[in-house]
């Protein structure tokens, strides 16, 4: 009890008063006298709304407590919980409405509740202070805080057009609006796709031709099989969850150091190339470390949450932004919220904000060493990563570390203890976190996952905002959709290559992105999937297509990060300088996602076609359209240099018959052939150049010194041409 | 030689085709006296006491300790002495202009235009640190993420300009701590976001064609490029295509309307020495003062420019001095300039910094250093001038030893409420709704200082 005390009075910053809990004028407390039982909504809640809400209601919520609603009074406040079930003489509320002392005694500077509403809320409470059951509205009935329960896959009337279950809940949907969906694309649309969706890369034309000639039924799916093969795969979307682990090679904040860190990077490739089951993938991130007999590539996951920011010497930070993004990126919750107090919609009070720090209070950033395999890996392999080191936490009153308030422990939110027993010893680690992230009785994590896996794949997911799954969250477009593939992806044992199958190997996917003046008023936003679309690529893909076109890339997975040209003057005037000291060979030519990322000052290439900020945890890059875009790719070094690796081999070997040329080109560079059209534009582009261009011009568009350079120059112009056009950087 | 059919030749025409760059639509909430903003940022937190605030009790009482009283009101960044001393301004003040107001000897060229501005002399802010109150004073939050000034601006009134994006942001000295959070579009659409400058080289990167592509074979390419993309849309019917379309339209206008902009040999040798532009190649604040009034009159929504350091914690008697120098006068002219073309009336003006200074010496780490001045956060001063900012006032005094306001209290959103009500538009409505939640500039916080501009 003294100890209560103390904290009480540290808690509200008042004297050390002596306070008479149990006054001899307030009613005794018979609880046994009448056993009825006491209604929550009919009895409780109006005394509540009447004497309480004024301070602690929707609108206020002093010293972060809430009573309006009943899971937010049994979570109590920033000073921990007010009702204890089946134990009114503890349960600080009690002992607020009765205390003596008018500095303490609730509600403040008015008269005391009358004795029949204090006795009926200590009935209550040592009723074991249940809500109503038909209390609806409340948190824990929102459709994502719900357990995942298999649908069943609906049956449709157009049998013939259904490919796996997908399409039958997405046709499901379609024929109930009257809406039919549009045919497959062309193949040649369909390969590059694909190509685009699981490798960031155009396919060759001789693999577009086959696939074209590929008479068997089974030749999509043995495309999907055999790009799911493929090593860029783990490149693609490893680095869509490279946004999600905000990955960069320096600390960020004003000195923004440099860091190593991508054998992390590496780790996130190799791990989705074995297609290690997510659950494992997430465990290994969280808490590799703390696994048993922990190998070299499990502490190297670490590196997850070794990438966020570090100021140094404001170390609270770094922890914030970690549960920040575990939120953002396993629960779809945004946790913040929590930081000053408690969420305002979703059941996480003040202080288990502070209980989830305690996680990652308790954790410390280290250098790792791999050692060496027997002589194979070449030089040493360091990177960051996570390491015990216990430390005592206190929740940061108003969110301010120089206000500490009590201590926590590790755990996890209460409204979300979907998995009992987290672990045997009494004190919670990450591991036990991660644990809770994973369990087959979590409905977040596998919700979450699967709708942002979706959304690569049609623009938008099926819960439209990627990141936020709390109460505020509408309904998805297709919820037993969702909780299928979400069942089916956990049952599977989380594996990621069946759900990139089930989703590519669906009719839906495979659809015309035609837009359908149908479909622009019905559904504007394509929420129903009559249809695919069309997506401009991401910042490194641009730059991978670019170079993968002309045949300059580099097709070297992993390693060091590398340093391709970029325009004087970014990394002037940092307060701490930098460098980028331009890689020579084949390393100017590695795939986007090896350029290294200065937080503070990235490669223009990434802010101006929407690279994620390398701050927080990216779940959604912007796709704008602006005319610095249209600069770079028209007038970029670079990308010029694509082209004229492109056009010097045109030139070489057009052997007089331009028309062929052209056609070469637009499958090289577009994977199809032009129509007599865009053939006509591009000649007449090219006819005109020959006649016009004078050998200085030549010179400098070829980028060269000798030879007969207008022929070459003329072609260099239509291939800059060509990879300018919107079709190139998008997805079709 | 155009290859661009009928068709997309008369849709390029329509200069009032808003795609892309050009957002169309106007939240403004009643008649704006301004329609463009200026916004110059000393980065670092000049003086005030030395420049606009003179405290003959602080010159009087100079080397005795600052009261404890007070000593406890303050929040001071780096000192950490239990009884620093007050240090008096080295520098003169006199009375300028019709309105009498006060100004430092370092700034003569501001003397000369204090009739034009208004002058707040407590604005105050939340945080010591430089990053915090640089994101503070251009998103009003001090966590990174939320959307600036400018971009708010844009999103409010749309763009005026067909040539040139609406928001730019130009710089010189150092980069602000927190970087381009200071012109982010946080959670608006990118297309919001201000378009930096680069400091060498290209202004805009990218601006100028490879060697050998002429302005004809650049031409000749985007028609071609756009030829192209429009057979595309005729197929697929994808709006993103005729927003390409538009934004390469708009780069090649660009390429000549930006390098149009850049060129200064348009100006007169007197206007270059209104605003002390030795050499119009060499990148300086006052080569960006004077671009900025060339932003406005091509019809820019929001020129943002940096410049820096102020930051002058030690040696106050070199620095301050030399940042006046290298800004004084290109300041005054940029006011001067835009008030001889008719712009002032409708261009808004704001000069100031993240922070202030205080009133105490900040003792050198060397027995060599000389002293400064510690950052202030309680109060500083900001000025405004033109659009519809009444011209020759003084607003806020501070106390004796003037570290903190007695009279007119501004808050950070203050500033912004009152900067988006000369554009027209109503703090508390001008919202976003992103994640459940419609977002303000100004928070829940921020009322119109109606003293500005009555």
């Amino acid at each position: 009890m003294a100890c209560f005390l103390q904290k009480l009075l540290v808690a509200f910053k008042r004297p050390a008063l002596a306070i008479v809990l149990m006054p001899a004028q307030t009613p005794a407390i018979e609880p046994d006298v009448s056993p009825a039982t006491i209604d929550y909504l009919r009895e409780v809640a109006p005394i509540f709304k009447a004497r309480c809400l004024e301070c602690h209601g929707k609108t206020s919520q002093e010293s972060g407590l809430r009573l309006d609603r009943h899971d937010r009074a049994m979570l109590g406040g920033d000073n921990g919980r007010v009702i204890m079930p089946n134990d009114a003489t503890n349960s600080e509320l009690i002992r607020r409405i009765t205390s003596v002392d008018t500095d303490k005694r609730m509600p403040p500077e008015t008269s005391p509740l009358k004795a029949e509403d204090i006795n009926l809320l200590v009935q209550w409470i040592d009723q074991g202070a249940t809500g109503s059951s038909d209390s609806s509205g409340e948190p824990l009935q929102h459709w994502a805080f719900q357990p995942i329960r298999r649908p069943a896959v609906p049956e449709v009337h157009d049998d013939h057009w259904v490919q796996n279950p997908i399409d039958h809940f997405v046709l499901d949907s379609l024929e109930q609006r009257g809406i039919t969906p549009s045919p497959v694309a062309v193949r040649t649309t369909l390969i590059r796709r694909l190509y685009l969706d699981l490798l960031g890369l155009p396919p060759e034309w001789n693999r577009v031709q086959q696939f074209i000639q590929d008479d068997c039924p089974d030749a999509w799916e043995r495309l999907v099989d055999e790009l799911l093969a493929s090593p860029h795969y783990g490149e693609r979307w490893g680095r869509h969850w490279l946004d999600l682990a905000r990955y960069a090679d320096s600390s960020g904040y004003e000195a923004d150091t440099p860091r190593e860190i991508w054998p992390y990077r590496d780790w996130v490739i190799n791990a989705l190339n074995r297609d290690i089951p997510f659950d494992q993938f997430v465990v290994e991130q969280i808490a590799g470390d703390l696994l048993h007999n922990a190998t070299s590539d499990q502490r190297i996951a670490t590196g997850f949450h070794c990438n966020a920011m570090l100021d140094p010497g404001v170390r609270w930070e770094s922890i914030v932004e970690r549960v920040n993004t575990t939120g953002t990126v396993f629960l779809g919750l945004t946790l913040g919220c929590a930081q000053c107090h408690s969420h305002k919609t979703d059941p996480v009070s003040h202080r288990e904000y502070y209980q989830l720090y305690a996680f990652f209070n308790e954790a410390s950033i280290t250098s790792f060493e791999r050692p060496e395999v027997d002589g194979i890996q070449a030089g040493p392999q360091i990177s960051l990563v996570m390491k015990q080191s216990p430390q005592s936490t206190h929740i940061f009153r108003r969110g301010d570390p120089a206000q500490p308030g009590q201590p926590v422990q590790p755990a996890v939110p209460a409204a979300f203890n979907w998995a009992p027993a987290l672990t045997h010893s009494d004190h919670q680690t990450r591991h036990d976190l991660a644990k809770w992230l994973t369990s087959p009785k979590n409905p977040l994590t596998a919700r979450v996952t699967v709708n942002r896996i979706w959304q690569r794949y049609f623009g938008l997911g099926l819960v439209d905002t990627e990141n936020d799954f709390g109460t505020q969250t509408p309904s998805p477009s297709h919820p037993k959709l969702l909780d299928w593939l979400a069942l089916d992806f956990q049952a599977s044992g989380w594996t990621l290559k069946r759900l990139h199958r089930l989703i590519a190997t669906s009719q839906t996917y495979r659809q015309s992105s035609q837009v359908r003046a149908d479909l622009t008023e019905l559904d504007p936003h394509n929420r129903w999937l009559a249809r695919q679309c069309r997506l401009r690529l991401e910042a490194e893909i641009i730059r991978d297509v670019t170079l993968s076109s002309s045949g300059l890339l580099s097709r070297k997975i992993g390693g060091p990060s590398v340093f391709p040209p970029q325009p004087d003057g970014i990394l002037d005037n940092r307060a701490t300088p930098a460098t980028w000291t331009v890689s020579r060979g084949e390393d100017q030519y590695r795939r986007g996602m090896y350029t290294w990322i200065w937080r503070l000052t990235p490669h223009p290439h990434s802010t101006v076609f929407n690279g994620p900020d390398n701050v927080t945890a990216c779940t959604r890059r912007d796709r704008s359209n602006v005319s610095v875009q249209a600069l770079t790719l028209l007038n970029d070094p670079s990308f010029l240099q694509c082209a004229q690796y492109l056009g010097h081999h045109c030139s070489q070997n057009n052997g007089q018959d331009d028309p062929l040329t052209v056609r070469a080109l637009f499958a090289t560079c577009l994977s199809r052939r032009p129509s007599r059209k865009e053939l006509m534009i591009l000649l007449r582009l090219l006819n005109a150049q020959r006649t016009e261009l004078l050998p200085v011009e030549a010179r400098g568009i070829t980028g060269r010194n000798t030879g007969d350079l207008i022929d070459e120059a003329a072609w260099v112009v239509i291939c800059r041409a060509i990879m300018n056009t919107d079709e190139f950087i998008t997805r079709e | 030689m155009s290859l661009a059919p009928a068709a997309l030749s008369s849709l390029l025409d329509q200069e009032a085709q808003a795609t892309g760059n050009f957002p169309d639509t106007v939240r403004t909430h009643h008649v704006p006296r301004a329609k463009s903003v200026i916004f110059l940022h000393m980065i670092g937190g000049p003086s005030q006491i030395d420049l606009f605030d003179p405290k003959p009790e602080v010159n009087r009482r100079s080397g005795e300790p600052l009261p404890e009283s007070l000593l406890k009101q303050l929040s001071f960044a780096q000192i950490q002495e239990k009884r620093p001393q007050l240090m008096g301004s080295p520098w003169k003040f006199r009375q300028h202009g019709e309105s009498e107001t006060p100004v430092s000897e370092l700034m003569p060229h501001f003397a000369s235009i204090v009739d034009q501005v208004s002058l707040v002399r407590t604005v105050r802010t939340d945080n010591t640190n430089h990053m915090f109150a640089e994101l503070m004073l251009h998103t009003g939050w001090q966590r990174f993420g939320r959307p600036s000034v400018g971009s708010w601006v844009v999103y409010g009134l749309g763009c005026e300009s067909q040539q040139l994006p609406a928001f730019m942001v130009l710089r010189s000295g150092m980069r602000p701590r927190s970087k381009a959070s200071n012109y982010s579009n946080g959670f608006l659409p990118s297309r919001f976001q201000g378009t930096p400058l680069q400091t060498v080289g290209d202004p805009i990167l990218h601006l100028t064609s490879p060697a050998g592509f002429t302005q004809t074979r650049q031409k000749q390419t985007v028609d071609a490029v756009n030829a192209l993309n429009q057979l595309r849309f005729d197929l697929t019917g994808d709006d993103e295509i005729t927003g390409r379309i538009a934004s390469y339209e708009m780069a090649f206008r660009m390429q000549s309307a930006a390098t149009e902009w850049l060129d200064l040999s348009e100006e007169t040798a007197g206007t270059l020495r209104l605003y002390g532009i030795d050499d119009t190649d060499h990148p300086s604040y006052a080569r960006n003062c004077l671009l900025a009034r060339r932003l406005v009159e091509r019809g820019v929504r929001f020129a943002q420019l940096f410049h820096g350091d102020w930051d002058h914690h030690t040696n106050l008697e070199v620095g301050l001095p030399a940042q006046c120098k290298a800004t004084d006068q290109a300041t005054a002219a940029l006011v001067t300039d835009l008030s001889r073309r008719g712009l002032l009336e409708d261009t808004l003006v704001i000069w100031g910094g993240e922070l202030g200074r205080g009133p105490v010496a900040q003792k050198g780490n060397k027995p060599a250093v000389a002293a400064g001045r510690d950052h202030q956060i309680e109060a500083f001063a900001m000025w405004f001038a033109g659009g519809g900012v009444r011209p020759g006032q003084t607003i806020g005094q501070t106390n004796d030893l003037g570290c903190l306001p007695v009279t007119d209290p501004w808050q950070i959103h203050d500033v912004h409420a009152t900067l988006l009500h000369l554009l027209g538009m109503n703090h508390t409505q001008l919202t976003y709704r992103f994640q459940g939640r419609d977002f303000r500039l100004t928070d829940v916080h921020g009322h119109v200082k109606t003293d500005l501009f009555t």
